[in-house]
């Protein structure tokens, strides 16, 4: 057993920081960042990305044919953590492309699709922006019910449904589409097919949603016989279920990562603040009580760091992570959330003031912090379906649903 | 990175849960609680030909120079089977500083018959206010010619009564910083001048009161430098933490397979209660918590064989492990219902036992102190 990271990881660590020295602004606290939001901050997103994208980091877990790095596991890891950390915007370029479009047409894509769409990610281009079409207002926590339709008409198919909760679909310019091919199969799971759509497809509209910064993340999307090429299909008919899942459990591995990185930097945030405020006479780190849940936090911080480290390990043996990433997922959800409630006690007041505002504190990120985290804990699966998945695949429970 | 043991401590994990699983079921657990000595000799002479004893010491000493992470490992297995034996007080608390700090003469005395399962000792640190601040410490040692004077009483000694030398930390002399002017001593614990009282706890561990009534000890049986005993008592401290939470986690694992699997057997409403959400979501809880506290516990583990133990690290793992112990081992309860609320069922064995671990070496407060400091708070 052994926690040290190579000296190539190391190095690549260094490589990054001095990166975010020469690209960021030093005063950047951007741990909330929602890029896909206002035109300025996109454009400084797209702009890094770019610059991402020239040193080969952007799609670094890519294979060198498709414009990566072939970069390891580890190696991932460390950027991941040193993202979250340090907050680097376009990262994710709206999420989908980099994490899960790629990794899963080079699973199941074309030599086609593979050569039009990858190098597109991959250089950090706006035409390589993606969103991914899979929530619908009755498909949730329960996605394989989804009702959305894809119906084969000669040389291309016909989208009609509902998406739902879709980020960055106001920025990207293709969809990763989960659509039903065959409505008629009784088993839901069975007639699921995926698809890439251009998003400048006739009979599509993209209305924004505001979550409770007034943000404009995610968006509904309407699918008004959307004609899709059949080319378009990605891997086999009906099997999209399966595809999903595959490309899934590699992607949901680093879950753990960005989120150590930037639970690290929010806790090094409220330590520096509490040793530089006076409150009654006394600094605020002088007072045992914030003392004690300043390191609550730390413990916390640590362990998830822990729990991010041993997926990504358990990965490079071998194996597909099953229940790790749920772990990761529901015991970071919560670092966050105590990291929002420990962060507006020690700030007081003014965490409740706007990242605008001359009064507010730690750039407002606090602020940002409580009024991000209720959407941690239920995107990309609810704290309930974690637990439900660490219950039936860690402890072999029987299904509760 | 990795977070793999190797192929020995494999072989040392299975051995161990197979020899203790056989040796100490919690029948016989629960007839050495009720005894006077709190162990059995005949395991404790299994223990020590095993290895176990001197599973740290050098090859000179009788032992096979295993790693810290093999002590972790097989502290994990005695935790999940809880077997009592004065392991911890005499490996643990006591020999490990030996180890590091004693004097030729004191390893060559001491750590072979440690080693052979003929030597026990302890470590008698607390005193009543059981405080971990070296201001507390106030039992004192006096020179008078070659030998020091011992006086003063120490708490929560544990297996005191069945030791055969015990490491005292007492003051020496008076400084400004209470870090300063505290000595260790190597005491026989049958020198005059000894009393020892029994403290009957809810684990039935063999805890007691040890008072030193002018207790006569040798200069030569000072371990380290003599006012430097701090450093001893901040060593054994990372250390014995950290097995102290390995023993935790492996407590805790058993508590989650056993409740897991009642969980599965357990049918109401014609179904196993492990079906039933309300049930599930509390055991995937408890898999988060002990996952976390023994990876923890690993990370204190590896810097302190790497010899840069960070008290982040350390008392991060006891802080998490006193709680997780606790919430494990009353969800265990409550998903076991009414029939774990017993005497006789074997949840209650480790409930039990959470004060016992909590308070060995420190409770959350005490360690969340020492992270904010730690973290330059």
């Amino acid at each position: 057993m052994d926690f040290k990271f190579s000296e190539k990881e190391e190095a690549l660590r260094r490589d990054i920081r001095q990166f975010v020295k020469e690209e960021i602004p030093p005063d950047w606290f951007a741990v909330m960042l929602e890029e896909e939001s206002r035109d300025e901050d996109w454009a400084f997103a797209m702009s890094i990305a770019r610059k991402l994208a020239q040193r080969g980091w952007l799609t670094m877990a890519w294979p060198k044919e498709y414009g990566g790095q072939g970069a390891t596991l580890f190696e991932q890891l460390v950027y991941g953590e040193e993202v979250g950390y340090w907050g680097i915007p376009g990262t994710s370029m709206g999420v989908s492309g980099v994490a899960w479009v790629g990794p899963s047409l080079i699973l199941f894509g074309t030599e086609e699709q593979k050569k039009q769409y990858m190098p597109l990610i991959a250089s950090g281009e706006p035409d390589g922006v993606w969103c991914t079409g899979y929530s619908e207002p009755n498909a949730g926590s329960d996605f394989a019910n989804l009702q959305t339709k894809a119906i084969r008409e000669g040389d291309h198919y016909v989208i009609n449904g509902q998406k739902i909760w879709t980020s960055a679909a106001h920025r990207a310019r293709w969809c990763w589409l989960a659509a039903r091919t065959d409505p008629d199969n009784p088993k839901k799971h069975k007639g699921i097919s995926l698809f890439i759509v251009d998003m400048k497809s006739p009979g599509i509209t993209v209305r924004p949603l505001l979550n409770y910064g007034g943000g404009h993340i995610f968006n509904e999307m309407f699918f008004d016989n959307v004609k899709v090429p059949a080319c378009n299909l990605v891997g086999e008919e009906n099997r999209g279920w399966y595809q999903l899942m595959q490309a899934l459990a590699y992607e949901r591995g680093s879950v753990g990562s960005g989120l150590c990185g930037s639970t690290k930097r929010i806790l090094e945030g409220l330590v520096s603040y509490a040793k530089e405020t006076q409150y009654e006479g006394r600094l605020l780190s002088e007072n045992p009580l914030i003392r004690q849940k300043l390191a609550e936090r730390a413990i916390e911080v640590e362990t998830l760091k822990m729990f991010a480290y041993q997926t990504i390990w358990k990965m490079t043996q071998g194996a597909i992570p099953v229940y790790e990433p749920s772990r990761d997922k529901a015991f970071g959800d919560q670092v966050m959330e105590r990291l929002a409630f420990t962060g507006t006690q020690v700030i007081g007041a003014y965490s409740q003031v706007d990242p605008g505002s001359k009064y507010a504190r730690m750039k407002g990120s606090i602020e940002r912090l409580y009024l991000f985290f209720p959407g941690i804990t239920i995107a990309a699966g609810t704290d309930e379906i974690e637990k439900n998945i660490i219950g039936q695949f860690a402890l072999g429970l029987p299904r509760s649903y | 990175m990795d977070f793999g043991f190797s192929e020995q401590q494999q072989m040392l994990r299975t051995s161990a849960r197979d020899f203790l699983a056989k040796e100490c079921p919690t029948t016989k657990v629960r007839e050495l609680e009720e005894s006077e000595k709190g162990y059995d000799s005949q395991m404790w002479n299994a223990m020590a030909e095993l290895g176990w004893m001197g599973l740290l010491f050098p090859e000179e000493y009788g032992g096979s120079s295993g790693t810290f992470m093999d002590l972790v490992v097989l502290m994990e297995e005695m935790g999940r089977s809880i077997a009592p034996s004065p392991f911890f007080s005499t490996v643990c608390l006591s020999a490990l500083p030996i180890l590091q700090y004693g004097s030729s003469d004191q390893k060559e005395h001491i750590l072979p018959k440690v080693a052979k399962g003929e030597e026990i000792l302890s470590l008698a640190l607390t005193e009543a206010s059981m405080s971990l601040q070296p201001s507390n410490i106030t039992s004192h040692a006096t020179l008078d010619g070659e030998n020091y004077l011992l006086e003063g009483t120490k708490f929560f000694v544990r297996d005191a009564a069945v030791a055969n030398h015990l490491l005292v930390v007492a003051r020496t002399s008076n400084k400004e910083n209470p870090k300063d002017g505290i000595t260790l001593f190597l005491v026989d614990a049958k020198s005059p001048g000894i009393e020892i009282e029994e403290i009957t706890t809810m684990a039935k561990e063999k805890h007691s009161v040890v008072t030193f009534n002018k207790t006569k000890v040798s200069k030569t049986d000072v371990i380290g430098q003599v006012d430097q005993g701090w450093n001893i008592v901040e060593f054994i401290m990372q250390r014995a933490v950290t097995l102290k939470c390995a023993e935790v986690v492996g407590s805790c694992q058993a508590v989650l397979d056993m409740t897991t699997q009642y969980a599965k057997d357990r049918i109401q409403f014609e179904r196993p209660i492990g079906s039933f959400q309300a049930i599930q979501h509390r055991l995937a809880d408890m898999l988060i918590d002990v996952e976390g506290t023994q990876f923890l516990v690993y990370q204190a583990s590896c810097s302190i064989e790497e010899g840069t133990p960070s008290d982040l690290q350390v008392s991060a793992a006891k802080a998490k492990a006193n709680e997780v112990f606790q919430k494990a081992t009353l969800d265990g309860v409550q998903i076991h219902g009414a029939i774990g609320f017993t005497r006789d069922h074997d949840i209650g064995l480790y409930y039990r036992r959470v004060k016992a671990a909590e308070f060995a070496m420190g409770d959350a407060d005490y360690h969340r102190e020492r992270i904010a400091v730690d973290l330059g708070l």
